[in-house]
């Protein structure tokens, strides 16, 4: 009887790591695809590549308009990044700080357009900006980035604060810091987790925006998923899968300091 | 009186309040214990008192001064929190030092007293571990440090032996009274260990669902208890139920006749309380010394219990049950379960209460 249901036991087990392994291929195929791809020789994408070679990688570093869009994306997502946590950090603490009436309620509205299709908050924001002048240009680039990333920021930085111990901010009280202090001294260390996740997630999220990029970037000012997409449009070699093999190698490195960051939040806390 | 608490409340939201109309006073160095039950509201009064939430309504004074309004920052109070709030980044010397830097003391002072204050709570040598490494006992000692390191004016300590083994329980009590009257700190003792507040406190408050139910001196409190309620918080206690007679006595039951040292108007009803440990206890049909001013029962002994340092017995005596604790020698027990027995006390050892109230 016990060796049966041992047996029936490790047979379920079986199945469960078949069915994860299943999973995980069928989310991660696509990605993984890429990078045979951007080694291919050929001249348009197949599957399997005739033949290796790095070509698309030069291609890519002599492709002037691939270069332009992605340093103008970099610095975009490092300045939205900036912004969001010089905003949002304020923000964050003093919704979580205070108990006042509606608390929740604002919280909800400031967070609202987490739920909102992009399309629709790119075609608003279109309308705003195009009455501005505002299309085309760094800083209408910047805002609408921040339409997306104030949000997320906010969500991740009012949990982050809601992990914190209990009472150890008046616990500094107590000991006679000035609440500057306490902030400088007690909270800010506390929550500088919570704070490299934030800025991690604001430059992926700022970085790979397309829907927004699309709508108020214009003719002028380039950036790399906008680019991307109006190269695919009109052709299929592997120089995207190059791209796209570098953007994955960089959203990889991001999580892993966003881990290290999560991991040493668990050393930190209590 | 240096510390004054005049007439303090809060509410938290809609709720009943959490404290209301409290008022006590305490005298420069004294040490104030404040005694409840959980939830009555003792570190929501410490709370108050600290700064750290805004009292409702009422006022508190210090040296005089109205300091109500004022921000935690500015009253000088050390606060050891029930929950420790060790600052989890900082090493336990930081954490110990950070009061002390608030005050700009010089970076050498500060390691001289952190390093005498870890002593104190026999922490020497833990200085660089971080709070998380500590066990739970090692932590509270942390904070016991922390608030106690910078010699604040007044001292509000949260609990602050909860966590500890019996014999450190003991140390740690006895030094903290010892440096309270040596810096002549001013301090509010929260516990629900009544023979904790009693070993060491000049004063009790105890509290009641947010309420004063008396204050005083530990022997006032045990004595003469104002409540049924401080009466059976301050230690085990016998409860029977019964009704003034015209001529003084308390009748229980129609079956049992007590005496009280202060007699109550004639037909109330009345609770009548006395101490296990107050009851004398002798076989059947032996004399009762000083019979004079003494309240004697026949009951018969159905349990007896050995917890080391007192046998309890159950005494069923005129339809009631009473418990009676005796210290123990080595002799061994003198009474079986079943012996006949006789209960004796004295008459002022009968507590009373007008038994209107459900308390
Ligand atoms: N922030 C708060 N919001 C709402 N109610 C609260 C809050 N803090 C405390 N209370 C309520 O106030 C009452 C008193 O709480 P308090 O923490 O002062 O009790 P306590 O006497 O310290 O109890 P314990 O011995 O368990 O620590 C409780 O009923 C509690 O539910
Ligand atoms: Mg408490």
């Amino acid at each position: 009887m016990i060796r049966g249901s041992m047996m029936l036991q490790g047979l379920i087990r079986t199945f469960q790591l078949l069915a994860i392994a299943a999973i995980l291929a069928f989310l991660l195929a696509p990605v993984l695809l890429v990078f045979p791809i951007s080694f291919s020789a050929d001249a348009y994408v197949s599957w399997p590549p005739s033949g290796w070679s790095t070509k698309w990688y030069v291609a890519l570093l002599e492709n002037d308009e691939m270069l332009e869009a992605f340093r103008n994306s970099f610095l975009l997502a490092l300045y939205v990044t900036v912004l969001t946590l010089l905003i949002a950090t304020p923000a964050a603490v003093a919704l979580a700080r205070s108990t006042f009436v509606g608390r929740d309620t604002l919280i909800s509205i400031f967070t609202a357009p987490l739920l909102l299709p992009s399309i629709v908050l790119g075609l608003a924001i279109l309308i705003i900006f195009v009455g501005q002048g505002l299309v085309g240009t760094w800083p209408g680039m910047i805002l609408g980035h921040l339409v997306i990333t104030l949000p997320y920021a906010l969500r991740v930085l009012l949990t982050g604060l809601g992990t914190l111990p209990m009472f150890v901010e008046d616990a500094a009280g107590t000991l006679g810091a000035h609440p500057l202090t306490v902030f400088r001294r007690i909270t800010l260390p506390l929550m500088t987790p919570a704070l490299v996740a934030t800025g991690a997630l604001s430059f992926i999220v700022s970085f790979d925006e397309v829907v927004i990029s699309l709508f108020i970037a214009g003719t002028q000012l380039k950036l790399l998923p906008v680019s991307l997409y109006h190269y695919v449009e009109s052709r299929t070699d592997p120089l995207v899968a190059a791209v796209s093999a570098i953007m994955v190698l960089g959203t990889l490195l991001i999580v892993l300091i966003m881990e290290r960051a999560m991991g040493l939040r668990r050393t930190v806390a209590k | 009186m240096y510390l004054k608490v005049d007439s303090l409340e809060k509410r938290y939201g809609a709720f009943d309040p959490s404290v209301s109309n409290l008022s006590f006073s305490l005298a420069q160095g004294e040490l104030l214990g404040l005694l409840g039950p959980s939830g009555c509201g003792k570190t929501t009064t410490l709370r108050m008192i600290s700064g750290m939430v805004a009292a409702t309504s009422g006022r508190i004074l210090v040296g005089g001064h109205d300091v109500t309004g004022l921000p935690t920052y500015r009253r000088n109070m050390g606060v050891m929190f029930q929950s420790y709030a060790l600052f989890p980044h900082m090493t336990v010397a930081e954490n110990v030092a950070f009061g002390l830097e608030m005050r700009k003391h010089s970076k050498h002072e500060i390691a001289k007293r952190v390093e005498s204050a870890l002593a104190m709570v026999r922490l020497n040598g833990v200085g660089d571990r971080k709070p998380r490494q500590l066990s739970g006992g090692q932590q509270q000692r942390v904070a016991l440090a922390r608030a106690l390191v910078f010699e604040p004016d007044i001292l509000l300590l949260d609990e602050p032996l909860s966590n500890l083994d019996a014999k450190l329980r003991d140390d740690m009590r006895n030094e903290i009274r010892e440096i309270q009257q040596r810096l002549r700190m001013t301090t509010i003792f929260v516990t629900h260990d009544q023979t904790e507040a009693m070993a060491i406190c000049d004063r009790i408050v105890v509290m009641n669902k947010g309420r004063l139910e008396q204050i005083g001196t530990p022997h006032e409190i045990y004595e003469t208890p104002a409540t049924p309620m401080v009466a059976d918080f301050v230690g085990r206690i016998n409860r029977l139920k019964g009704t003034w007679r015209s001529d003084g006595a308390i009748d229980i039951n129609g079956s049992m006749t007590i005496r009280a040292s202060r007699p109550g108007a004639r037909g109330a009803p009345v609770l009548v309380m006395v101490r296990p440990h107050r009851i004398g206890l002798v076989a059947s049909g032996s004399a009762i010394p000083s019979a004079e001013h003494e309240n004697v029962l026949a009951g018969t002994i159905r349990q007896v219990t050995y917890i080391g340092d007192t046998l309890q017995y159950s005494v069923e005596a005129a339809g009631a049950r009473i418990l009676v604790e005796k210290a123990t020698t080595s002799a061994g027990d003198p009474f079986q379960s079943g012996a006949e027995v006789l209960l004796h006390w004295s008459e002022q050892d009968t507590l009373t209460f007008a038994a209107d109230g459900e308390r």
